[in-house]
């Protein structure tokens, strides 16, 4: 690990239902350096969206309730800005790409507005700066024709070319760090890797760091650096993303790379996780994939601290390092 | 008929259209067109391409979910849109379906019970009794509880309510089972679940299995044969392993190299493909694919390629097939150290114990 101060550095985050027991997503703390794509991975309800969500500022509130947490971005905390200062910071120093762009775009502004919409807000430029500074988006981000889709609607435009409109929204202010969520996801495979390669490309060019939240570990193994797999809320396995793939601690990360089908063995039985994630209104206490954990064992009622099992991987598990038993 | 052909389709095409506007003629989608498709009995058939390529249609077809607008689909040899009467319903019961969203496809006001025991009522297959005891033995089947058949969908995960869905389409005792997309709506974990189900009861049952899917890694490990489908047509077909490991169909090349692969630095080196699917309602000429395609030559803008051979094992529709020397997949094994191995494996013998203790995951032993 290098001597700098991470770019963001989010402590102790943790978001709860109103009135609930028990936090949805429970003591996140993660590292954001500056340049790196650090991938969340986890399945549906394991807290990773709304991580994402609080750290924009964008959790609704009711139902969802800060419940505390920092995260220090250039010596400000995001959890506790102003309001007039989030907006100035979220879409300018930090930005997001949802996974839905239809939803997530206008749908009666033309493309061209919508992006020129964030620069005046942010720079206050002039209308025509604006537009131009929309145009060279479009065409950075090679949407074909960029000139003519600047006047067009969200609907007028497939669904990769819209998600390469929001990208285009994004980084239109050369934010530092990007949050994605499963921005790929609702896509064809084939446009799916189109997106990824120039997301890369761009990160590559601008030096922003990237979030990138998913649920596919074929993309995260493709985009990134880092990875934090979470589960029930909780950060269960963090670390560089080769330490994550080729010696992963935790039986959660194990599992899941178990169960993906992989290309090796045709027609063999699949390894699975037993049971369900649990719900937003049973989460157990201690550990939370010990009621789902082969080696679950009494000191699992407990929550785990995390340990550190390499120089950039950390595990939290009473069992770790998972060693093979005699 | 062929021999050990279960269900086959000649010349079979279906287009929608459009409400007619003001002006001009109503827009028309080949949604599936020219299809020749034979199922072989007891074989897992999957059904793949990306969104809009006319899989799902396809599918609907086949059982008589939709009728389809040319050609004709035989079931056991015979034409199912001439049956009526017993025979459709004999039919009925014997094509089943599997929808892709199990929230969306099973009536919330019914109970479990009930709507597993349905298809039992509607084909007359026995008493109350009866139907009770065989809706718990189905339930019991696909891993859930007898005391479920109580209960309501919404009480349930995706992956359990796949499960009921499973039961359901399994109750009138089916030979054929279609799926379209069975397992894409669930979490990595709950979808080994469910593919390990569907393997079981295929070889308990001896059903024919017919997949539908996007995902490229679940369908190398279920399936015996693909078919690629594209734009409405297919455009390869193939025994899986030969499938992938030599694509003779510039299109399934490029599915093939698009999936993003678990392994750290596994990452190829360009974009397999640029470009978007071309308007479903204005497809061009010739291939449907050669506007994408990186190896189309002028032919291909005007001749459309059929499907080589059909009786081929090996089929594909394309002009320059025996040109191009196009890449399969290539698995780059992850590095993993050989403890990481013990620890993998060591997982895999810790998760079956425990799922042979707590039933939460049915037993391949009968």
């Amino acid at each position: 690990m290098n001597d700098q101060p991470p770019l963001l550095e989010v402590r102790g985050l943790s978001v709860r239902i109103r009135g609930a027991a028990r936090n949805l997503v429970d003591e996140v703390s993660l590292e954001l350096n500056a340049g790196e794509t650090l991938c969340v991975v986890g399945e549906s309800g394991c807290g990773k969206s709304l991580t994402a969500l609080a750290l924009m500022g964008l959790l609704s509130d009711p139902p969802l309730q800060l419940m505390g947490g920092k995260a220090l971005f250039r010596g400000q905390n995001l959890l506790s800005l102003k309001r007039h200062n989030l907006q100035q910071m979220r879409g300018d120093q930090v930005a997001m790409i949802f996974q839905e762009p239809m939803t997530s775009l206008n749908p009666s502004l033309r493309i061209g507005e919508q992006i020129a919409e964030t620069v005046r807000r942010h720079r206050g430029v002039s209308t025509a700066d604006a537009r131009a500074r929309a145009l060279e988006m479009l065409e950075r981000v090679r949407i074909p024709a960029a000139g003519a889709r600047l006047d067009a609607y969200p609907h007028e435009l497939s669904g990769g070319m819209r998600q390469r409109a929001m990208i285009a929204m994004a980084l239109a202010n050369d934010p530092a760090v990007l949050i994605a969520d499963e921005p790929t996801t609702a896509l064809d495979v084939t446009i799916q890797a189109q997106i990824l390669e120039l997301m890369r490309g761009l990160l590559a060019e601008t030096g922003a760091a990237l979030i990138l939240i998913t649920h596919d570990l074929g993309v995260v193994a493709e985009m990134a650096d880092r990875v934090a797999v979470m589960y029930a809320g909780r950060i269960v396995e963090v670390g560089a993303a080769r330490a994550i793939f080729e010696d992963p601690q935790h039986p959660y990360t194990i599992g899941l790379m178990s169960s993906m089908p992989s290309f090796g063995d045709s027609g063999a039985r699949l390894v699975t996780i037993p049971g369900v994630v649990p719900s937003a209104t049973a989460m157990p206490p201690g550990c939370r994939f010990a009621p789902r954990c082969p080696f679950v064992e009494d000191a699992c009622g407990a929550q785990p601290a995390a340990k550190a099992v390499g120089s950039d991987h950390m595990v939290a598990c009473v069992r770790a390092p998972l060693g093979v038993a005699a | 008929m062929t021999e050990g052909v279960i269900l086959e389709t000649r010349g079979l095409g279906r287009a929608f259209t459009g409400r007619k506007p003001l002006l001009g003629p109503a827009t028309v989608v080949q949604a599936v067109k020219d299809v020749d498709l034979e199922v072989r009995r007891g074989e897992t058939l999957a059904i793949v391409g990306e969104s809009g390529c006319g899989k799902s249609t396809l599918a609907r077809v086949l059982v008589r979910l939709l009728a389809p607008t040319v050609g004709t689909v035989f079931y056991e040899g015979r034409d199912i849109a001439k049956l009526g009467g017993a025979e459709l319903r004999s039919l009925r019961r014997e094509l089943q379906f599997i929808f892709q969203d199990p929230f969306s496809s099973l009536n919330p006001r019914m109970t479990v019970g009930a709507l597993i025991g349905e298809p039992l009522k509607v084909h007359g297959l026995g008493n109350a009794a009866a139907r009770r005891a065989k809706v718990a033995r189905l339930l019991t089947r696909v891993g859930l509880r007898t005391g479920d058949a109580a209960r309501y969908p919404h009480e349930f995960s995706g992956g359990q309510r796949q499960r009921i869905g499973i039961a359901r389409a399994l109750a009138s005792g089916p030979k054929v089972l279609v799926g379209d997309e069975p397992v894409s709506a669930l979490d990595v974990s709950i979808q080994a679940q469910v593919v390990n189900i569907l393997q079981d009861l295929k070889a308990e049952f001896g059903l024919t299995l017919i997949i539908i899917a996007h995902d490229l890694a679940v369908i190398r490990h279920m399936a015996d044969r693909v078919a690629v489908m594209y734009l409405g047509q297919v455009v390869e077909l193939a025994p899986v392993a030969d499938l992938f490991a030599n694509p003779r169909h510039p299109y399934t090349e490029a599915l093939i190299a698009s999936i993003p692969l678990p392994v750290v630095g596994g990452r190829r080196a360009q974009v397999p493909l640029a470009g978007d699917l071309p308007d479903p309602t204005d497809p061009p000429k010739g291939c449907r694919f050669h506007t994408r395609c990186p190896y189309a030559i002028g032919r291909c803008a005007r001749q459309v390629p059929k499907l080589a051979d059909p009786w081929a094992t090996h089929q594909v529709a394309c002009h320059r097939t025996d040109e191009l020397a196009l890449t399969g997949l290539t698995t780059v094994a992850v590095g993993r150290s050989p403890e990481a191995v013990a620890r993998f494996e060591m997982y895999r013998a810790a998760a079956a114990e425990r799922a042979g203790s707590t039933g939460l995951e049915i037993s391949t032993e009968e």
